[in-house]
């Protein structure tokens, strides 16, 4: 890293042939200025380093905004970044002969840059051809468009967090460097609305570095209003780059710049100014140009990361293919058998590090709920505090993707519904602010999420009325209080008051079950009258691949996921019995548990039908147990579930196919189906 | 009345028993000989079940019991052809069991009469024509009408009929 001294000389040189329209050299000094910045953070303990950084970073924003033609007067903003640079050099001389710096000359020259930028209309024509269309363009905008999102998000979730702690500088800096980073690169894309916009958000939160603004309630609404309006621009600027046409129309949004820089102008004269912090650090390195390096990741292609995924997946099929063919070969080779051996492991470690590719912590998701949370509270005049544990926790993408909606509708129920008003919630007692937790786990090779809240809880007789109403059950059923609770899924059924824009028109909850079971998941309530509700959603880890246990009835092969398989015994003819010489039951550890023949249920021929020379497994489901009857159990494997195609999908009691070692097709067993059918008496001829 | 889509080209054709028929060779992925068919439970009898083609698990389908002929012992000769039909909007490969595949034929289009107009209880909207080949008659299927319906389809004797005609 060159020394202090060289940079400044290389800046001096820089500006001196710069000129307002030289973008190349412009950038350039942009650089420069961002190297010394970070060169004087390095200088520990000397105190004029810290003058250095902020004449440095001061200038290198007054440097983008000539680059973005906000400033007044071009000429003479350079003018000023040329004295900066000579007196950049002279600090740098006095700093490292170890003399102080004079300060009031800088400040001097900082005021009136910034007001001067902030007040002026932004030059260059609005509508201008935007959008670059060539190809090396066309990626450098795509690339600004995920990184700009991900900038926004963060910024979100800063926002919310600054809402509980409003005079956090350290999160004001850090929303700050987001819109500055979104600008920087926006004014090299020549996307200009979305840099005006990112810049009137960042004068806001500049302000507040400073000391001279506290980022709440109409500002703090104001920089939520230009997230969404941002959100809103790149989701255009997405589009059109999809349908590669070029947008040369952009919402104006003068609207929201207007008043924000309406609020900027009254409250400058309203608010004293503080001292600014000097416990905050210089603007940090601006990251003009530079894409995000936080930490080591790099970028892929999700149908290429899918693509290799799925031919993993088919590797470790064709191994096990040729592991089995050369089963009988090993023995009499051990080169071959530990050749083979060195194989399977490569293969297993492969197609453990391709599933873990998929996985992504569900924090993403979670974060979008707190400013759900904050937006339908407010409309519903309730106070909800929203508690979030376990952001952490990983879920294949594709779950992570379909979680999305069905939480949403949870939330805004919870929120909607479950919470009471805080005057109904004094009255009974209870603080006046709602609590809402959302909570996810690992629990045994499945996620869990709980969303829990101390609301008024479900009340089983109106929903049971309004069932009844609707015609879903009849008034004489008899229906414990599960089964009520269950009622809420029904298509229609809604015990909502009134109908808003939030919930209440009856489709919300048999939409999020039948999400939730396409995702091979359950959702199970608990709920106390008076003091709330938790529902409970349990989710495979990964959709495509199973452990299961392989068993043989009769000549056909079927797995069984091994997460509902208790135990597997051969009964002694002492355990079973019959009930009214039809139904055949097992008596294990206790229970007296039904026996379902699976030879007769799927009308497999030559199998066993004497239990005491077959084996029987305990499987369970909920609360329910079963036995069921196979002839022999062939061994235990992780399979990759196939689907069986177009009309054969929604089979009772089958959940998809699976690839065998050997290259057959078994079917998986889907083990509440098999109970649901058996129950209902189903036998297929053999 | 000849329809307006050209229907010639190459046809692979195939036996089901006696009976010779014809699929457009454009829709079919590739032949393999028979193997063994996992079933697959509560689905109709003329689904045999599930085969893995490399990967890909796809439906079977036995065209003599689709088309309500008795089954038969299978031979050598018993093949898979592998279809890609239209489903639904998508394209869904299929395999189909046949007794003997025997050639690809060019049929041109004067080779190719509309089906016999039979009484409304028949349907024949799943054959694209008969094609007749010297002294015999190749009955040309539209696989994805065939494919489409859940019933089971009266074929039988149709063949003679058209010779007939």
């Amino acid at each position: 890293m060159p020394s202090l001294s060289d940079l400044t000389e290389q800046l001096a040189a820089a500006v001196v042939v710069a000129d307002k329209a030289d973008l190349v050299t412009l950038a350039a000094v942009f650089d420069h200025l961002g190297s010394i910045t970070q060169a004087a953070g390095e200088m520990k303990g000397n105190p004029g380093a810290d003058r250095i950084q902020q004449l440095a970073g001061g200038t290198a924003t007054l440097v983008q905004r000539i680059l973005l033609n906000e400033v007044a007067d071009a000429d003479a903003s350079l003018r000023e970044v040329s004295r900066s640079a000579t007196e950049l050099q002279q600090m740098v001389e006095q700093a490292l002969a170890g003399r102080s710096i004079p300060e009031p000359a800088m400040r001097d020259l900082f005021v009136p840059a910034r007001e001067s930028s902030v007040a002026a209309p932004p030059k260059g024509d609005p509508l201008g051809g935007e959008a670059p269309c060539n190809p090396e363009d066309r990626s450098l905008v795509l690339d600004f468009i995920a990184e700009a999102t991900a900038h926004i998000e963060s910024a979100e979730t800063q926002l919310l967090k600054l809402e509980d702690e409003p005079d956090n500088l350290e999160i004001v800096n850090g929303i700050f460097r987001s819109f500055h980073t979104i600008k920087g690169v926006a004014g090299f894309l020549n996307l200009a609305q979305i840099g005006r916009l990112a810049h009137a958000a960042e004068s806001l939160l500049d302000r507040a570095r400073e000391g001279k603004l506290e980022i709440a309630d109409r500002a703090l609404d104001l920089v939520l209003e230009s997230v969404d309006a941002m959100k809103r621009l790149l989701g255009m600027l997405s589009e059109a780059m999809k349908a590669n046409v070029a947008m040369s129309v952009w919402p104006p949004l003068a609207g929201l710049i207007d008043r924000m820089h309406q609020f900027l102008s009254g409250a400058s004269t309203a608010a004293t100014p503080a001292a600014p912090a000097a416990t905050v650090a210089a603007p940090a390195v601006p990251e003009f140009m530079k894409l995000a390096g936080g930490d080591q990741t790099v970028k892929v292609a999700i149908d290429r990361l899918d693509a290799l995924i799925t031919h993993v997946g088919e590797l470790v099929i064709a191994q096990s293919m040729v592991a089995q063919d050369v089963t009988d070969m090993r023995r009499d080779n051990p080169r071959l058998a530990g050749n083979m051996a060195h194989l399977s492991k490569i293969a297993r470690e492969l197609q453990e590090l391709s599933m873990s590719m998929r996985m992504v912590p569900i924090a993403g998701v979670f974060q979008k709920m707190a400013r759900l949370v904050r937006d339908v509270s407010r409309k519903a005049g309730k106070e909800v505090e929203l508690v979030l544990t376990g952001k952490e926790t990983e879920l294949d993408r594709n779950v992570v993707d379909a979680i999305g909606d069905p939480l949403v509708h949870m939330i805004r129920n919870a929120c909607d519904h479950g919470i009471e008003t805080p005057e109904a919630r004094v009255k009974s007692g209870k603080p006046r602010q709602g609590r809402i937790e959302l909570k996810a786990s690992h629990q045994s090779s499945n996620i869990v999420i709980e969303i829990c809240d101390d609301g008024k809880g479900l009340d089983t007789d109106r929903i049971l009325k309004k069932a009844v109403a609707a015609g879903v059950v009849s008034a004489d059923q008899a229906m414990s209080e599960q089964d009520i609770f269950k009622l809420i899924f029904a298509p229609g059924l809604s015990t909502a008051e009134s109908v808003s824009d939030i919930s209440g028109r009856g489709v919300g909850m048999d939409v999020v079950k039948k999400n939730i079971e396409s995702l091979r998941g359950r959702v199970e309530i608990t709920s106390t009258k008076g003091a709330g509700s938790c529902f409970t959603i349990r989710l495979p880890l990964t959709l495509a691949v199973i452990d299961g246990l392989v068993v043989r009835v009769g000549d056909q092969r079927y797995v069984v996921p091994l997460l509902s398989i208790e135990q597997s015994i051969r009964p002694a003819a002492e355990q079973l019995s019959t009930v009214n010489g039809r139904g055949e039951m097992c008596m294990v550890r206790g229970m007296c548990l039904p026996i379902f023949r699976l030879h007769n249920l799927f009308g497999v021929g030559a199998a066993e039908q004497d239990p005491t020379r077959a084996i029987v497994v305990i499987v369970q489901d909920n609360d329910r147990r079963c036995c069921l009857l196979v002839d022999e159990l062939l061994g235990q494997e992780q399979v990759v579930i196939k689907s069986l195609g177009d009309g054969m999908e929604k089979i009772a009691g089958i959940h998809g196919g699976a690839i065998l070692g050997d290259g057959q097709v078994s079917l998986i067993l889907d083990v509440a189906g098999v109970m649901d059918l058996a129950a209902a008496g189903h036998k297929v001829a053999a | 009345m000849s329809g307006t889509t050209d229907k010639s080209g190459k046809y692979l054709t195939f036996a089901l028993g006696k009976e010779e028929y014809g699929v457009q060779i454009l829709k079919v992925r590739e032949i393999i000989g028979f193997m063994d068919i996992t079933p697959v439970p509560r689905t109709p009898a003329y689904v045999k079940g599930v085969i893995n083609l490399r990967g890909q698990v796809i439906p079977v389908i036995d065209l003599r019991a689709k088309f309500g002929m008795p089954s038969r012992e299978r031979t050598e000769e018993t093949c898979i052809v592998v279809a890609e039909i239209h489903q639904a909007g998508r394209k869904v490969s299929t395999g189909v069991i046949v007794d003997r595949v025997s050639e690809v034929l060019n049929i041109k289009p004067d080779q190719i009469e509309d089906a016999p107009a039979f009484d409304s209880s028949v349907r024949t909207d799943f054959i694209l024509g008969m094609g007749k080949i010297g002294a015999h008659v190749k009955i040309l299927l539209d696989l994805d009408k065939v494919l489409s319906t859940a019933d089971v389809i009266a074929i039988a004797g149709l063949e003679k009929t058209a010779a007939a005609a």
